[in-house]
């Protein structure tokens, strides 16, 4: 029961204080590759720190859903965290078809997100809310057909055992399907937390924001709710990918923490490359990369059945 | 578990022999719950027309359909089942043409009686094919007997078309959206709960008189679920109309129904009791679970549509600052309708994944291709769901209001329809929340249905997962209740303002430009347009000044479009041209009747 409570607290404490940094790091490797300098990599700390001291302003048209939906989001995204070995801490929720609680939390927080942008009125947050429900779409598929093939490498529908985290998944035997499965996955990442080139994180034109513009009202408190709980949804589905492509495990868990780490650091700077050598692509081009996210996925689950 | 219960009939062939068993349990409870709640619910929603219209018959017809249903469910002998499926349909089609005024509700009513009766004809042959086989009218005597594979799959395939008619597969779905809009809401509420239930209890039945099946049969209705769930879905994001769309969510939920049997069944013919228990027992829990949250559903449309006098979703919006109580609860019935956490739909859909993934691991390679299609479908349609019920609530009750119709003021909501939807909230989260008494209810179910012990199955494999969840739905809970609280504590002494909601600078935002229920599922729409039969017109700019433009935009039912109108058309066609002889004079047909039965009297006399 202590080793329970232990290991949620250490997960917490690991999310809320590495995910703003994950964000800053991200926010560095671009700046370095426009040539700038850039903000500080602690700078998402400052920004939430004065977030959280901010009045808030609510719009008259909203009601308790707009609310409630950062909380909704920030609850969600910290029970999933739970669910994911973080290093040498395993997860304190595991049971066998966690994955189907981790992707409904998700939605859950994604369905209060959109009538929260709907509830404002606007059509600002109406556009990004039939986005987002839209794109939803298409990555669910990719996701579930992702955890198809793993749960066949890893013959268990836990999320932990999923990813690799007791035993490392073989690669040099289903070396092919999982190296799908990883690309799959990074699209999947790209697109479900709002990166090039499917949204655009720093711009603020409604014309090429989708999560942005979904959040566009909210402000003080209950904006710097949405970007922690955005940070950390980031630092979780990489906390998924990098497991599954770093299969080591050293048993001292001061190395693993590092290897952790280490993984972490790039795939964050894996994100940031991304944004800074790529346009966003056109929106009706996004479609068509989120089924090539699918369609990968779908090659992965026929390599696995071919090796059987 | 099964109860008898027998009186002396003197209907040839019939005996009045009732048998309650773990299997119609879950129909009973969602026939009861339903039928209690959406009458209660009838007392405030008719109110207006008392003394307008024949009430007395409306409930006349009521209780006899409610009587009807609980037959159907109880039935244990052919004659007694039909001649309650028949009193269901026909008490039914009463009910839903209560608006006998408008043309398209008695057209919709024609509809529903139409394919109501194509199915049963479809439903006698496969019974006298049994009886036929069982040398007994009696249920239990036939399912003591066993069939020969080809007898078990034609009476399979009959089962499905005929009782598919009721339930609601694509692609005889045809009635469904047109009975609903037209029927008053707690009708709706009722025919989508439980009637098209009364289908899926006729397959389940014939499914455990079988006993042994072709393996086919297992794929048939795996394929059923997913093309009735994914089709169901995508025609509903194209609805505007708020219960036409609900009636597409039904047939979207009974292709989840549909997904767990073929589990069931290919458990069964694989020999694998897990896959079968679960695919079973989590296609009759959403059973009961779709019955109390499609109900929900509708009775809060029903409280929509009362005030606003238009089921029309464009039309509506901002309704939540007016009836908050109806909003709330509608929320909760969205919310479990996507198979969201917290409430009822998660734990349906959750057994019947976990049953499918157990499935794609343990089953040959077309069984596990198939459970792989079937999570996918299942995965398609949570997603779709949630843009669809995303779309509705957005649009219905949140934002500005889009029409005069929405902003004109009315009474509160009477109390006798805000209590049974309270009831069916509360429902929906405590089963959400613990569903262990349910659970084990349903899998009991599925026990019997496929004649499985479960006293030598683990059911702690499916019992550990869900108390693991509901450990984690309540640290949720605490979650958000402690954010709320860090909330309070970061806006201390600071009171939040209130403005306009941020236009980007427009200073004359209107209603107007707020999304609406087709531009919010446009994208999704057009994708697939050429499953839908998506059409659009106009909208063109064309002149070099700012003009009127009109733009319409329609989504149409390939099933009713392709096949059934021009089979109907064909038909009508065809009987116009043997009306030629018609005899004019109705004192004619009474002599030929008259003709005929002297005919009979003096060929049995012989």
């Amino acid at each position: 029961m202590m080793n329970i409570i232990f290991l949620i607290l250490a997960h917490w404490l690991i999310v809320l204080t590495l995910a703003p940094l994950f964000v800053g790091v991200i926010t560095k490797v671009k700046a370095f590759f426009a040539g700038k300098k850039g903000p500080s990599v602690f700078q998402p700390f400052f920004d939430l720190q004065r977030l959280f001291q901010k009045n808030s302003v609510y719009s008259r048209t909203t009601t308790w859903v707009f609310r409630g939906a950062p909380i909704v989001n920030l609850a969600a995204v910290l029970l999933l965290s739970l669910m994911i070995p973080l290093g040498p801490f395993k997860a304190p929720l595991q049971f066998s078809g966690d994955i189907l609680l981790a992707v409904y939390i998700l939605s859950l927080a994604r369905f209060f997100m959109i009538i929260a942008a709907l509830d404002t009125g606007s059509s600002f947050e109406g556009m990004g809310a039939s986005r987002e429900a839209f794109f939803s779409c298409l990555c669910e598929l990719a996701l579930f057909m992702n955890f198809i093939t793993l749960s066949l490498v890893s013959h268990s529908i836990s999320l932990s055992t999923m990813i690799g985290a007791d035993t490392s998944l073989s690669w040099n035997l289903i070396g092919p399907a999982l190296l799908l499965v990883a690309g799959s996955f990074f699209l999947v990442i790209l697109a479900e937390n709002n990166r090039i080139p499917i949204d655009d994180p720093d711009t603020h034109l409604e014309l090429t924001m989708i999560h942005e513009v979904m959040i566009l009202d909210h402000s003080g408190v209950d904006l710097g709710f949405m970007l922690y709980a955005a940070a950390i949804k980031l630092f979780i589905f990489a906390g998924i990918l990098v497991p599954i492509i770093l299969s080591i495990h050293a048993g001292n868990p001061i190395v693993d923490m590092l290897i952790f780490l280490g993984g972490m650091l790039g795939a964050s700077m894996a994100v940031g490359i991304v944004e800074s050598t790529m346009a966003r692509l056109k929106l009706n081009r996004v479609k068509n990369l989120l089924l090539i996210a699918v369609a990968v996925a779908f090659f992965g689950f026929v390599v696995k059945m071919w090796k059987g | 578990m099964e109860r008898f219960f027998q009186l002396p009939w003197q209907v040839p062939f019939g005996e009045f022999s009732l048998k309650i068993d773990s299997l119609s349990l879950m129909f009973l409870m969602a026939i009861f719950i339903l039928v209690f709640c959406a009458g209660v619910y009838a007392v405030g929603y008719m109110r207006e027309y008392q003394g307008r219209r024949p009430m007395g018959l409306h409930i006349f017809f009521y209780i006899l359909f409610s009587l009807a249903l609980v037959f159907v469910v109880l039935a244990n002998n052919v004659i007694l089942f039909l001649g309650a499926w028949e009193m269901m349909s026909i008490s039914s089609y009463f009910l839903i043409v209560f608006h006998d005024e408008k043309p398209s509700v008695r057209r919709a009513g024609f509809l529903f009686l139409v394919a109501s009766h194509c199915g049963t004809f479809l439903l006698f042959l496969m019974f006298f094919l049994m009886a036929h086989n069982g040398g007994s009218m009696n249920f239990d005597l036939i399912s003591h007997t066993s069939f020969s594979s080809g007898l078990a799959g034609v009476v399979f395939l009959l089962a499905i078309i005929g009782f598919g008619v009721k339930a609601g597969f694509i692609p005889v779905h045809i009635w469904l959206p047109h009975a609903h809009p037209a029927a008053p809401s707690h009708i709706s509420a009722v025919l989508s709960g439980v009637m098209i239930k009364m289908g899926i209890y006729g397959i389940c039945r014939v499914l455990w008189i079988l006993g042994v099946l072709p393996d086919w049969c297992g794929y048939v209705l795996l394929m059923i679920g997913v093309v009735s769930g994914v089709m169901g879905v995508l025609y509903a994001l194209g609805q505007h109309e708020l219960k036409k769309l609900l009636a597409y969510h039904s047939i979207e939920n009974i292709g989840i129904i549909a997904l767990g049997l073929g589990l069931g069944l290919l458990g069964e013919s694989h020999h694998m009791p897990y896959l079968t228990v679960l695919g079973f027992g989590g296609a009759l829990l959403h059973v009961l679970n779709h019955s109390i949250f499609k109900g929900l559903l509708f009775l809060g449309a029903g409280a929509v549509i009362q005030k606003t006098h238009t089921g029309e979703i464009d039309q509506m919006g901002g309704l939540a600052k007016r009836m908050p109580v109806v909003s709330i609860l509608f929320l909760i019935g969205a919310v479990s309708i996507c198979g969201l956490p917290l409430f009822n739909g998660f734990i349906s859909e959750f057994i019947i994944y976990f049953g499918l993934f157990k499935g794609l691991a343990s089953l040959p390679l077309l069984g596990a291709f198939g459970c792989g299609l079937g999570i996918i479908a299942l995965g398609l349609m949570g997603s779709l769901a949630l843009a669809c019920f995303a779309k509705v609530y957005g649009t219905v009750f949140l934002g500005q209001p889009r029409s005069p119709s929405a902003v004109e003021p009315w009474g509160k909501t009477s109390s006798w329809m805000i209590v049974p939807m309270l009831v069916l909230g509360a429902l929906c989260l405590w089963i959400g929340l613990f569903p262990r008494r349910m659970a084990s209810l349903a899998f009991l179910g599925g026990g019997y249905l496929s004649h499985t012990d479960l006293s030598s199955l683990n059911m702690g494999i499916i019992f550990i997962p869900l108390s693991f969840i509901i450990s984690a739905l309540i640290l949720f809970i605490a979650l958000m209740v402690g954010l709320f609280g860090m909330r309070r504590i970061f806006l201390k002494g600071l009171i939040p303002s209130v403005r306009e909601t941020w236009g980007c600078g427009f200073s004359q935002s209107s209603a107007r430009i707020q999304y609406t229920s087709s531009s919010f599922a446009r994208l999704i729409v057009e994708l697939v347009k050429s499953v839908l039969l998506f059409k659009r017109e106009g909208g063109e700019v064309r002149d070099l000044f700012p003009a009127k433009i009109k733009l319409t935009s329609s989504i149409q039912d390939a099933s009713e479009k392709f096949f059934f109108r021009p089979l109907f058309d064909r038909l009508t066609s065809l009987s116009k041209k043997l009306d030629i002889h018609s005899i004019r004079y109705t004192q004619m047909y009474l002599m030929y009747i008259f003709l005929y039965l002297i005919f009979l009297l003096v060929w049995k006399m012989k």
